[in-house]
């Protein structure tokens, strides 16, 4: 027993102690309470659902003004894992209304509880019916997110303009400005444009209510932003003359380019096989991409300007022009050719009226003549040796385009080929001379081009001298220029009065008499240049360089088809179509048109 | 001991705490309300309404309540042993047909409706407490009696520990305030609240840390008592100075020297042992104290330190989160953390009724039971929280006010036993909605929603006002 006093100083102590407790709690609450803004801000985040909205994608038109790439109404089926109803969600009627398989809802529903809080993607390419379905259905935890896909109402231009696809994860590393489920273009003008065309997200915050379902606009909408659509681009294709290349170059395995050489714009772009763009969306993309990713043909693999091929006898061109400027070359010099060049290993060619002088050698594609021509060049005693003599054909080459990138817009452009002095240094241990590297002057040998750079060679001689960067987009809205790149002239190493007697050999080779009178256009003075290409994997490719008129050129062009015999046989009636129909909007061969549309390659090698 | 036997039934009836309690009621009802307002139901006043349910048992406690003021209060005292053999009995039957709720087998059901004996054990305990320490013969300076008292205390806290239900089981501890205020003596209660904060202390603080201010500590209560403070500085001071020499050294002999706290804690032993001799030498009684003081506490730290690396991770892991250490919001911390951010979000004046989004949205779990607390925080704010721990405030001073105006010693020790369980409810529940304590899972006395719980802790304060009521009575006839 203690006594009162003893008491009442024990209970003075312990209403201190319940004072001093209660004193903590208080001052601890007050704490979370005012001193510490996180608890507010996570307080938000609770209760927030952001919602992406998605821009609509910048659409394609091509140089009339038709559309090559269109938006079309879609929706992606968002689920919040959280707020679905677990027992009583109906697996069965989503996967019937989505026309999707059970084990892949199933798939995607446990990816999603992994992040129970954020919303997740279910299906995507769902469409405005569907999107109905769904509403009326009202599944819980499950929304719709607008969003545009592509449509294209010419189905042309698979490669040409590339396709969209969901950025992968090493994508996302190099690009942390875009997130997940976003779509960014592959290849072509969709990934070259890529930042013009997407536009930017918007959001919208939404406040959800005790069951997941939205209540209402977060804050009144303080803190959302509306998407920006992407620019819409004009691009210089010209989509008749497009579609009439893909539909000419069916069968064939090669490309084809059209450049207007006033301008350097790109009017078409071929590489056949191609693909129809529009399989490339929508729920059917998997499949179809596997599929043209296995078949041997490539489809997918842009030969245009990723393909490389020996050009053959049209780069008997370059060699007359860099002779010329050399001045190792007169228009009137005559070389003799009986069955083709007789020095050291040989070049064998066609049977033709002999000597030749150059615009004749040109019209009848002379073998024997470019092969005095190259030797000319590059042992020319003003050099001294071989290898300077060559040092110096080589940067003509170059200034022509060849060898490296034309640096048009597409970014994955290939270099082509040709070889250095140093390749050939290695190769043959430093003895090698004008004969050794003798195919070179018929274009083969080590030689390399892709489809573009040959049409930009057609494009130069068109100009007398120079071109302008091929590239693919006229405009993109809002902008007033492209890149400056593509309105300077690129001059070659070679004078512009050596073009003509070429572009004579040329014309003389259409309108009077050589390897490509097929080509001829009553009316407008078209030249051209057949080229039979040699190759390791079959029949010899065939390739037609072409512009036209002769005077004030409207369009350039370069066909290349693989394994098509030769020149005249396959590319130039190819090339002679589109011609015609760029000049006159009409075509007055149909036979010829028929015959090549249902011409059909064999291709052993791809198709083994 | 008397009862009120004037002509008016509720002459000596407390009626402020009767006040305090109906508004703590109300608010915690109101508090209900706001937590699981389902907008979905049909209309108001639909049962469906936690809030409607919630009104029928307040119901209920009024009536009970009525009903337990309507006894004579010879009762309680005579039933003391019986209800708590009850109690017992009841907690004994939990496990064997009890219904296991949230891990803890502790809960009989009647149908729809649960029950947790350990609510009315609590109060029965409160009664037979308060009877064997109120015996004329009873003195808790003996043993004998201590031990009575503990066994008295120790026997449902084992059933209850047995029902895997610790939270609602350590209330008991709380008793420990009544057992002071009874006599026990005042070191033995310092040394158990001392135990008790150091074991806290140690895991909220780095080993160093401790040991600083455990050094800063002794040597100002030395400090205080022999009021010798330049040479206290200077020990100190070189004691410190010592253990980096050591430090430095060690580390130039050995490739691993030992590092700060490894060489502090050789210093201090030593210089404890010197400190030892010599104040046994000059008879330095405080300084003896102090040194065996600081000794034992370093010793339990480093035990504390070697028990729980000995534990199973998750365990740590459970007491790691509750300390604050580990801070993973998917994980043990959810809970706390979505608490946190209820009340912290409710700032001053709160978000107002029904506007609480952590509330109303679910990311507060048991919002409307345990965690009631945050309700108020969020949608009431700070005036809201301040308001509500007045009022327990108000109500556990008034229950010892209560208690001190008692005549006999069982009517005090009962009161003390109220406040002791309410204080050990409310801290202990607020402290868990506000990271202060570890989740426990007990209520915060009237206000969490259920029926036991609200019946339970009413019964066990009328009891308390009935005794005080009266006693008044019978005092006011005196004079």
């Amino acid at each position: 027993m203690i006594d009162h006093t003893e008491g009442f100083f024990r209970m003075r102590t312990l209403q201190v102690v319940v004072l001093i407790i209660f004193v903590v709690l208080i001052s601890r609450v007050a704490y979370i309470q005012f001193f510490n803004a996180d608890y507010k801000r996570n307080a938000a985040r609770n209760v927030m659902r952001v919602d992406v909205q998605y821009p609509p994608r910048g659409e394609i038109f091509d140089r009339r003004g038709e559309y090559l790439a269109q938006n079309r109404e879609c929706y992606d089926l968002m689920v919040v894992y959280r707020d679905m109803d677990k027992e009583g969600f109906d697996t069965m009627r989503l996967c019937q209304i989505l026309d999707m398989q059970p084990r892949r809802l199933k798939q995607r529903l446990n990816d999603a509880r992994a992040y129970p809080r954020a919303p997740q993607r279910v299906a995507n390419y769902v469409s405005k019916e569907e999107k109905l379905r769904l509403d009326a259905e009202g599944f819980r935890g499950f929304y719709t997110v607008s969003r545009t896909v592509r449509h294209y109402p010419l189905h042309v231009g698979g490669n040409l303009l590339g396709h969209l696809s969901e950025v992968s994860q090493g994508y996302l590393d190099r690009h942390p400005e875009y997130s997940k489920g976003d779509y960014a273009g592959i290849g072509g003008l969709e990934s070259a444009y890529e930042e013009d065309l997407r536009g930017k997200k918007g959001v919208k915050i939404m406040e959800r209510d005790p069951r997941g379902a939205i209540k209402g606009s977060y804050m009144d909408g303080l803190y959302d932003s509306l998407p920006e659509s992407g620019r819409y681009l004009t691009s210089t294709i010209d989509a008749r003359l497009q579609r009439l290349g893909e539909e000419l170059m069916k069968g064939k395995v090669g490309a084809a380019v059209a450049i207007e050489p006033s301008t350097g714009e790109i009017l078409m772009m071929v590489s056949s096989p191609t693909f129809d763009p529009e399989e490339l969306v929508g729920r059917e993309r998997g499949n179809n991409y596997i599929r043209h990713l296995n078949n041997k043909r490539n489809p997918m693999f842009n030969r245009a300007v990723k393909g490389k091929y020996p050009p053959g006898s049209t780069f008997k061109l370059v060699q007359g022009l860099i002779g010329l400027q050399e001045g190792v070359l007169k228009p009137s010099d005559l070389h003799p050719c009986h069955g083709g060049y007789k020095i050291g290993r040989g070049v064998a060619c066609h049977a033709h009226a002999s000597p030749a002088d150059l615009r004749f050698a040109v019209a009848t594609s002379c073998n024997a003549y470019f092969c005095y021509v190259f030797r000319d060049i590059i042992d020319n005693p003003k050099y001294g040796s071989v290898k300077k003599g060559y040092e110096v054909w080589y940067d003509y080459v170059k200034s022509f385009g060849f060898g490296r990138q034309l640096e048009s817009d597409f970014l994955d452009e290939n270099r082509g080929y040709v070889p250095t002095r140093e390749f050939y240094d290695r190769v043959y241990r430093n003895s090698w001379n004008s004969l050794t590297v003798l195919s070179l002057s018929i274009g083969q040998g080590e030689l390399g081009c892709t489809p573009l750079q040959m049409a930009n060679l057609a494009a130069i001689i068109a100009n007398r001298g120079y071109y302008y960067i091929p590239h693919i987009v006229k405009t993109v809205e809002g902008r007033d220029s492209l890149d400056r790149r593509f309105y300077e002239k690129q001059y070659t190493m070679v004078d512009s009065k050596h073009f003509e007697p070429i572009i004579e050999g040329m014309w003389q080779g259409v309108n009077v008499g050589g390897t490509s009178t097929q080509a001829r256009l009553e009316g407008y003075d078209v030249c051209g240049k057949t080229g039979t290409a040699q190759n390791p994997r079959g029949r010899d490719h065939s390739t037609f360089l072409s512009f036209a008129p002769k005077d004030n050129p409207k369009i350039a062009i370069s066909v290349y088809v693989e394994n098509g015999g030769f020149g005249a046989s396959a590319a130039l009636p190819i090339a002679s179509l589109l011609e015609e129909l760029y000049l006159t909007d009409t075509i007055r061969r149909p036979e010829l048109l028929k015959r090549i549309k249902e011409m059909n390659i064999y291709y052993p090698a791809y198709d083994k | 001991m008397t009862s009120n036997r004037s002509g008016s039934l509720f002459g000596g009836v407390d009626r402020l705490t009767v006040l305090f309690y109906a508004l703590i009621v109300l608010a915690g009802w109101v508090s209900i309300a706001a937590a699981t307002y389902d907008e979905t139901l049909p209309h108001l006043f639909s049962f469906a309404h936690f809030y409607m349910k919630q009104v029928v048992w307040i119901a209920v406690a009024a009536v009970v309540a009525l009903f337990v003021l309507l006894l004579d209060d010879r009762y309680y005292h005579m039933w003391a042993y019986p209800a708590y053999i009850i109690g017992l009995l009841l907690l004994l039957s939990t496990l064997v047909i009890g219904k296991e709720i949230n891990g803890a087998k502790a809960w009989i059901s009647f149908g729809s409706f649960n029950v947790q004996p350990v609510e009315f054990a609590k109060i029965a305990t409160a009664l037979a407490t308060a009877r064997l320490m109120s015996e004329y013969t009873f003195n808790i300076a003996r043993i004998g009696d201590l031990v009575k008292v503990g066994l008295l205390l120790c026997v449902p806290l084992l059933i209850i520990i047995l029902q895997n239900d610790t939270g609602s089981g350590l209330v008991l501890g709380s008793f420990l305030i009544v057992l002071y205020r009874e006599g026990l003596n005042k070191w033995l209660c310092i040394l158990i609240l001392l135990i008790a904060s150091l074991f806290i202390a140690s895991f909220l603080l780095s080993p160093l840390a401790l040991l600083l201010l455990l050094v800063a500590l002794c040597t100002f209560s030395e400090v205080m008592v022999s009021g010798q403070v330049r040479s206290r500085i200077i020990f100190v001071a070189l004691l410190l100075l010592t253990a980096m020499l050591l430090m430095i050294l060690s580390g130039l002999m050995f490739d691993e020297g030992l590092n700060f706290y490894y060489s502090l804690l050789i210093v201090s032993f030593v210089a404890a042992i010197g400190l030892a001799i010599y104040a046994f030498r000059f008879n330095l009684a405080h300084t003896f104290v102090t040194l065996i003081f600081f000794c034992g506490s370093v010793i339990f730290l480093l035990s504390v330190d070697r028990v729980f690396n000995a534990l199973e991770p998750h365990q740590q892991k459970r007491i790691l989160s509750f300390m604050g250490i580990i801070n993973d919001p998917a994980g043990a911390d959810y809970n706390v953390n979505q608490a946190k951010i209820a009340i912290g979000s409710g700032g001053l004046i709160g978000k107002g009724f029904l506007e609480g989004t952590q509330i109303k949205y679910g990311f507060v779990p048991e919002r409307h039971t345990d965690f009631i607390f945050c309700t108020v925080g969020e949608e009431w704010g700070f005036l809201g929280t301040l308001t509500i721990l007045s009022l327990f405030a108000a109500l556990i001073l008034r229950l010892i006010k209560m208690g001190e105006r008692q005549e006999e010693p069982f009517g005090r020790i009962y009161c003390y036993c109220v406040a002791s369980i309410l204080l050990f409810h409310v801290l202990v529940n607020v402290g868990m909605t506000v990271g202060l304590m570890p989740v426990m899972g007990i209520p915060l006395p009237f206000m969490s929603y259920g029926g036991s719980s609200l019946i339970a802790f009413t019964i066990l304060l009328f009891i308390a006002i009935r005794l005080d009521a009266s006693t008044r009575h019978f005092a006011l006839n005196k004079i």
